[in-house]
């Protein structure tokens, strides 16, 4: 048999083209012994970091690749024979990705000319032009092969023979090719649902451009060498002995350019840190903070990453320079030079660090700093990279946006030719479901049959088609910076935002080839911060940063304990605030911890309780002896953070910190992959040659891998913890500016402007309706008194834009408004916007009520010049006011909130007949009890994790209440259920650890109560 | 004048109705485009369980998963309509469409034929009762204040004091253009009267000239020009003979009389139809009808009368002939054949659709359809009579005559000419071909086109098509 080598095969990220992964492709060409394998996705590399991954495992040499299609009919399918191959083709890549729009290219001969390196396969049409294998014979000299690739088709060795023959006159060598769009046979039925789904059409109606069979696989050697005549087929192997180059080969340089003249990045590393340092502790810093980072500069120097560093330091000193607050978040909080160097904010003098956990020697992996900046200006950041480094050098990740089971379901559907309704059925159906679990239940509740044949050709082709890539999107933030142009490194293409481009690799790619990329990602209670701050700032409150915000002050952390967290960062959840009075953090290190344990994972891992009786004291703590001590103390014992583990392995059992931070990223992986086992006997071990129990190490694995799926850095959590303290306070002691900021600082957070405000009015300060006569686009604050006052903002108006608000405040600071002619005159108002302000009650002082202020705003013209200064004069006409409770509904419908009575109140008498309690009732009810709530329903919450029950919040005039509704309640009362605004539910009020629920038993719909309020008479009598 | 009104509320579903499907399944009426189709109406079952106007079908089907669905056909709402309308004709010769769901009919001058108002309204409305449409009814002396007090108030009849009726009507429900409304309900504003008295130059500034314009219409300020129902325009004809006709021969006279009359008067009006119907009377049984048809708008005397006699030598009658009629409804507009200005026409040549229409008529509608290609790699789904599914795709010679199902090769040893083809396509509707395709020359020297399963290397052989 002849060897054989695919030279034409594309993955997955030939987008809808491509229907095997490239580690199902290296396995088949390992098992059907191939020499070699090429992946050639079109006009992408995409896909090739994976592919270099596959061949790696299977040991099946990878070529480089990529096919390209010439809007004149020319196919070629170009590999890479070394590494300036490489980069010709990454700029060909880039070239043609650059010129279009995204997921598009755009190639012409031109761009073509002259590539060194590159082996040219030329794929002949049907009918095959001579003058284009001339020109390639021309173009390519000695580097041009005529691809015969053979199907089965009506008549291959006709085919062949005149491919035979037009090589010869060509002077072209022949060699075999597959085109391979599969690994195997059996993935035929996903491929002609790629290209039906390709197409958008039909899989019955896509004929035209469906593959007629499954030949287009990587066939046996056996088969390839009954359709070709052995020396096509040893002509693939001689070529991919000829392409020598690896992804191995990618030297990857950080730019130089931040280095004054006469100093190394590493010179200029250390004086940088040193003159932080002189900043960060003016009186020296202690000894222990010295040591930490002469250790980190001398691994950063083995490394080589000073100048990643100097990088980060860059961007970070512009972002502070022009007054944007930024803060580096996740593993590099544990550095002390990234404390150093103002990038990170927690103070090594004050926690423990673990380095290992940011860079280690043993990981091979480059280390990654995310920093956080305001999310309203984090785009002056981006922009500022782009300008300092160029377009050539830097770039976005890309995002690879994989299938999840809904849109596979989806699209599948389509391709079968399901109807656009039965489509949305089935994937609202099948969203979330996982192949562990029978769809039969979720069909049925549907209306589909489990059993018929089409039902289950979409659940398997699904299946296969779920986490196949669809497309490339750009990552939120992450950057990848080089010294030589990018695109010599890996191809650069548009992303759908304009002014944006990104590389074809994403974060994992990335890791695998040890490129840096630092994410800067946008973070909108920074935003909050800095907006309160500058309000306190021009309102001669204090001149605070977050560094000079009083720290531990007990007024804080009293306010904490009471739950009373509305808008404070991290801490503001249902969860969350139920926890606060029973952790009753008290220090800066307790937010640490609460931010850490109050989440999903070490709730389902029962993490908390223990912790909770041993803070409390019921249950007593005694600190470790040996080696661990110290170790977990500050978490009473309990691991809770991932350096925690690591330390466990490192002072427990002997491992390195290097070792101790796999055993780490194995924990992350084995609930998928597992691979804990080698990690369980080393720990057994070390521990027992430390002197420690048998099961207290059985103990210490255990809570490993009950660990695993959530793991923290304790790093990560102090570096929230800085901002969740610093917004705690500033609700403290400023309580109208920190919801002033919050409201100007929206979207952000767990709260809507009404429940913000109404926190506020709850602390009694008083707050201000939306008036034109003095709302700004932003909340403002009347800081005359004593006792700050909230204004609304012109920003709260639904559906009103940021121009107009704008163009209001500016009229206005030139002189009063007069009337609403004036008004609408001056600040340029169109119809829409004038609508909107009278609908919000914000022209009150000028025109009076709404029906007045409607009537008048309706009337107002636009002034034709002739008339203008010469003001209609009408008459004025008697309407009568609107009602309090047409008010509040005017006030919801345009800002979604309302400083008048609460639309419940208004209906109170009569609930109160029906015996209805309120919020503030239920929540002194018994547990166990009965009781009957009505409210407005806020949100109805399926979680994705709780099968079968949805959370309801309904709202009335005295406070929130949660309810749960299990699915056959929610089955039995399914309209009133869904339909209801005015939601009555009988039920059984439950606590436990202080968190209130109503367990719902029968719901009924009150609705009908509020419409009675409406005004608007029906009647004709 | 006195003008009844009678309201349509649920038109389009009367007409779902009335198609024979069962009134008291839950039914809802479909509309809107693919993506965001959405209940428009539905019966009161379908109500009860949660179903509104409005609602998507996702979240219509959601509350009733064995919702019966209808798609909107306007086309069949109209035809209620205009059914309605005629209806309505029987009873005045005033009769108006004063909006999609509502017709108004001037009724004084028939209260002396119909009896008091009362009794004409019952009238009314058992005969729309019998026709299976939903309505209201009122009467007052202008035809759009009967609109909107049938809408306030089913059966409300006024003749006196319409002006102070007017001014008590609800505002949301006084038929007046949307926007106005909606405008002026937000001022507080909440009854007719309440609008009469604002000043109307301010109304008219807020509300447009539209809208003041229709008020002044229902109120009778201004006058209002209804658009009056007219028949429609048909072609009706009909002879009867003296003495009853037993052959078809005696047939041939009075059709070209009558397919005479008819294109006369489609020239006269500069139009053609595609259909004729064609009435045979007998005394003792009901008629023989049959329909004629061309595939093209048509007024040529000779072209129908070729068709109707080719159609003839087909039909039976059951009883002598005692006369013949001749309907032709729906005329289209007549587009001529663009001709040569020295083209004489050769007599006996047929061109293509001429030809279509002959065969058509011979051997009846339907009997008559075309191959096209159809793109499947499939060999047996690769063609298709239906023209609006048919594109074509690029294959390997395929032989002429594709057997209707392959049937084994009797030759001990075809030659292989070309092959293996190999076809593996179809798997999506359960009939997938896997199959290796040869050209084989069998031992007599005939050419075939047979197959073995995919990947077989011997094997017996099925034969499904012929290439000589």
């Amino acid at each position: 048999m002849s060897g054989y080598a695919e030279l034409h095969c594309l993955s997955p990220f030939s987008f809808l083209r491509g229907a095997s992964t490239a580690r199902e492709l290296f396995a088949r060409a390992k098992a059907q012994g191939y020499a070699a394998l090429a992946i050639t996705d079109e006009c992408s590399f995409a896909g090739i970091v994976r592919a270099h991954e596959a061949s790696r495992e299977t040991g099946v040499p990878l070529i480089v690749g990529t096919e390209i299609r010439l809007p004149d009919g020319l196919h070629l399918v170009l590999l890479a024979e070394s590494l300036a191959g490489y980069q010709a083709l990454c700029g060909v890549i880039t070239r043609g990705r650059r010129r279009a729009d995204k997921g598009a290219y755009r190639l012409a001969r031109a761009d073509l000319a002259n590539l060194s390196g590159v082996l040219a396969l030329w794929v002949p049409q049907a009918q095959p032009s001579r003058a284009d294998g001339a020109w390639v014979a021309r173009n390519f000299p000695q580097c041009a092969w005529l691809a015969v690739e053979l199907h089965r088709g009506s008549d291959d060795a006709t085919r062949l023979h005149e491919l035979l023959a037009l090589a010869d006159e060509l002077g072209l060598p022949a060699v075999a090719a597959g085109d391979a769009h599969m690994h195997a046979r059996s993935r035929r039925r996903l491929q002609d649902t790629l290209t039906a789904i390709r197409q958008r059409t039909t899989v019955a109606q896509a004929g035209a451009y469906l593959f007629p069979n499954g030949e287009r696989h990587l066939r046996s050697r056996r088969a390839l060498g009954a359709i070709y005549p052995h020396e096509l087929l040893d002509e693939t192997v001689r070529i991919a002995q000829r392409c020598r180059f690896s992804l191995t080969q990618l030297s990857y340089v950080y730019p130089h350019e931040l280095v004054p003249n006469g100093q190394t990045p590493a010179t200029w590393l250390r004086h940088l840190t040193e003159q932080g340092m002189r900043q960060r502790w003016p009186d020296g810093a202690p000894a222990a903070v010295v040591t930490q980072i002469d250790k980190e500069l001398a691994l950063i120097a083995e490394l080589g990453y000073e100048s990643y560093f100097l990088t980060v330091e860059d961007i970070v000193h512009f972002a502070r320079s022009h007054g944007i607050l930024c803060q580096g978040r996740g593993s590099a909080a544990n550095s002390a030079v990234c404390f150093a160097l103002g990038i990170t904010e927690v103070d090594p003098a004050r926690m423990a660090m673990l380095f290992e956990r940011f860079i280690s020697r043993e990981r091979n992996e480059p280390p990654d700093i995310d920093v956080d900046f305001e999310h309203e200006r984090r785009e002056e950041v981006i922009q500022y990279i782009y300008a300092k480094y160029g377009r050539e050098r830097a770039a976005l990740t890309a995002t690879v946006i994989c299938y999840r089971m809904k849109s596979a379901v989806r699209d599948v559907a389509k391709a079968l030719g399901l109807s656009t309704d039965q489509v949305d059925q089935l994937s609202r159906a099948l969203a979330g479901w996982s192949r562990n679990e029978s769809p039969d239940e979720r069909l049925r509740e549907r209306g589909f049959d489990p059993d018929s044949p089409i039902t289950r050709r979409v659940l398997s082709l699904a299946h296969e088609l779920l986490d196949m890539p669809r497309h490339l999107s750009q990552h939120v933030g992450g950057f990848v910076i080089s010294e030589q142009p990018l695109s010599q490194l890996v191809p650069v293409e548009n992303a759908a935002m304009p002014d944006r481009t990104i590389i074809q690799w994403d974060k994992d790619d990335l890791d695998t080839l040890g490129l840096l990329k630092v994410d800067c990602l946008a973070l909108g209670m920074l935003t909050c911060l800095r907006k309160c701050l500058d309000l306190l700032k021009r309102h001669g409150r204090g001149d605070y940063t977050l560094a000079t915000i009083p720290d531990e002050d007990p007024q804080t952390y009293a306010m904490l304990q009471c739950a009373d967290t509305v808008g404070v960062f991290q801490i503001e959840s249902r969860a969350q605030m139920s926890m606060l009075p029973r952790l009753k953090p008290a220090c800066f290190y307790d937010l640490v911890i609460q931010i850490a344990i109050v989440r999903p994972g070490p709730i389902q891992g029962d993490m908390v309780h223990p912790y909770l009786r041993r803070r409390q004291g019921s249950e007593a703590y005694a600190p470790m002896a040996g080696p661990l001590r110290g170790v977990l103390d500050r978490t009473l014992g309990i691991p809770l953070f991932q350096e925690q583990v690591m330390q466990l392995a490192i002072h427990g059992a002997d491992f390195t910190p290097g070792e101790a931070d796999q055993l780490r990223r194995g924990m992350a992986a084995w609930k998928r992959r597992g691979g804990l086992e080698p990690f369980h006997e080393r720990l057994l071990a070390g521990f027992e040659k430390n002197g420690y129990a048998l099961d207290f190490a059985e103990r210490v694995f255990e809570q490993i891998k009950g660990f695993a799926s959530y793991g923290f850095p304790e790093s990560h959590s102090a570096s929230f913890a800085l901002l969740a303290y610093a917004s705690a306070w500033l609700k403290c002691h400023e309580p109208a500016a920190f919801a002033a900021a919050l409201l100007n600082a929206q979207p952000l957070g767990f709260y809507a402007p009404s429940q913000i405000v109404q926190d506020l009015q709850r602390h009694g300060t008083k707050v201000h309706p939306i008036d034109v006569r003095f709302s700004d686009w932003d909340a403002t604050l009347d800081a005359a008194q004593s006792q700050p006052i909230l204004r609304l903002g012109l920003r709260e108006i639904h559906g009103m834009g940021e121009n107009a608000g704008r163009r209001i405040e500016q009229a206005r600071a030139l002189q009063p408004f007069r009337d609403v002619e004036d008004l609408c005159e001056r600040a340029e108002l169109d119809a829409r916007e004038r609508k909107l302000l009278a609908d919000a009650g914000a022209l009150q002082g000028l025109a009076g009520h709404r029906h007045r202020a409607r009537w008048k705003v309706a009337g107002v013209e636009r002034t034709l010049p002739l008339f203008e200064g010469n003001p209609t004069t009408e008459s004025d006409i008697v309407l009568r006011p609107p009602t309090a409770a047409d008010d509040v509904w005017s006030d919801y419908a345009t800002t979604g909130q309302s400083l008048g009575p609460h639309p419940v109140s208004f209906v109170r008498s009569r609930l109160r007949a029906k015996r209805c309690k309120s919020a503030s009732e239920a929540s002194r009810a018994e547990h166990g009890s009965p009781i009957r709530y009505a409210g407005l329903v806020l949100m109805r919450q399926q979680p994705a994790t709780a099968s079968g029950v949805t959370f309801v919040t309904l709202e009335d005039e005295t406070g929130t209440l949660n309810a749960i509704v299990w699915r056959d309640v929610a089955r039995r009362y399914w309209r009133v259920f869904r339909e209801s605004r005015l939601l009555a539910i009988d039920g059984v009020i439950e606590r436990h650890d202080g968190v209130q629920h109503l367990i719902a038993r029968s719901m009924r719909d009150y609705s009908p109560m509020l419409e009675q309020l409406d005004a608007r008479s029906r009647d004709f009598r | 004048m006195q003008w009844a009104a009678i309201l349509l509320p649920d038109l389009a579903l009367d007409a779902v109705r009335r198609s024979g499907v069962d009134p008291h399944a839950p039914i809802a009426l479909i509309a809107g485009p693919p993506q965001r189709r959405s209940v428009q109406s539905c019966t009161a079952t379908a109500a009860q369980a949660g179903i509104r106007s409005g609602q998507s079908l996702a979240a219509a089907r959601a509350l009733l998963p064995k919702l019966i669905t209808v798609d909107y056909d306007a086309q069949r709402t109209d035809a209620l309509r205009d059914l309605l309308v005629a209806w309505a004709y029987g009873y005045s010769g005033e009769v108006a469409v004063l909006a999609p769901d509502a017709l108004v009919l001037e009724v004084g001058g028939s209260l002396n034929l119909f009896g008091p108002w009362s009794a004409f309204e019952r009238r009314l409305r058992a005969d729309l009762a019998d026709l299976g449409v939903t309505h209201r009814i009122a009467l007052a002396p202008l035809p759009r204040a009967a609109c909107v007090f049938a809408h306030v108030a089913d059966g409300f009849a006024v003749t006196g004091a319409m002006q102070a009726a007017l001014r008590r009507v609800p505002l949301v429900q006084s038929r007046l253009p949307e926007d106005g409304l909606a405008l002026l309900a937000s001022m507080g504003l909440r009854r007719l009267g309440e609008i009469i008295d604002l000043p109307r130059a301010g109304l008219t500034r807020r509300c447009g000239v539209t809208f003041v314009e229709r008020l002044d219409r229902l109120l009778g300020h201004v006058p209002d020009p209804l658009p009056l129902y007219r028949p429609p325009d048909r072609f009706e004809a009909k002879i009867e003979f003296e003495a009853e006709l037993r052959s078809l021969e005696g047939l041939q006279f009075p059709l070209k009389r009558l397919i005479g009359d008819l294109c006369l008067f489609l020239f006269a009006r500069d139009g053609g139809v595609d259909a004729i119907e064609l009435a045979f009377l007998h005394d003792d049984c009901a008629p023989t009808t049959i329909v004629l048809r061309s595939p093209a708008p048509e007024r040529d005397a000779a072209q129908w009368f070729g068709i109707a006699r080719l159609r003839l030598e087909r039909l039976t009658l059951p009883a002598p002939v005692a006369g013949v009629g001749l309907v032709a409804r729906e005329l289209p507009p007549f587009v001529p054949l663009a001709r040569g200005l020295f083209d004489a026409g050769a007599a006996a040549a047929l061109d293509w659709p001429q030809l279509v229409a002959r065969l058509q008529a011979r051997l009846g509608d339907g009997a008559v359809k075309t191959y096209l290609p159809a793109a499947d790699h499939r060999p047996e789904a690769a063609f298709t009579t239906d023209a609006s599914v048919s594109s074509r795709i690029l294959t390997g010679p395929r032989p002429l005559w594709l057997l209707p199902r392959p049937i084994p090769l009797r030759d001990r040893a075809p030659h292989i000419l070309a092959g293996p083809e190999r076809i593996e396509s179809g798997w999506w509707n359960g009939r997938e071909a896997c199959r290796d395709y040869y050209v084989l020359e069998t031992s007599v020297g005939q050419r075939a086109w047979a197959f073995r399963p995919a990947g077989a290397i011997d094997g017996p052989w099925l034969l499904h098509g012929w290439f000589a």
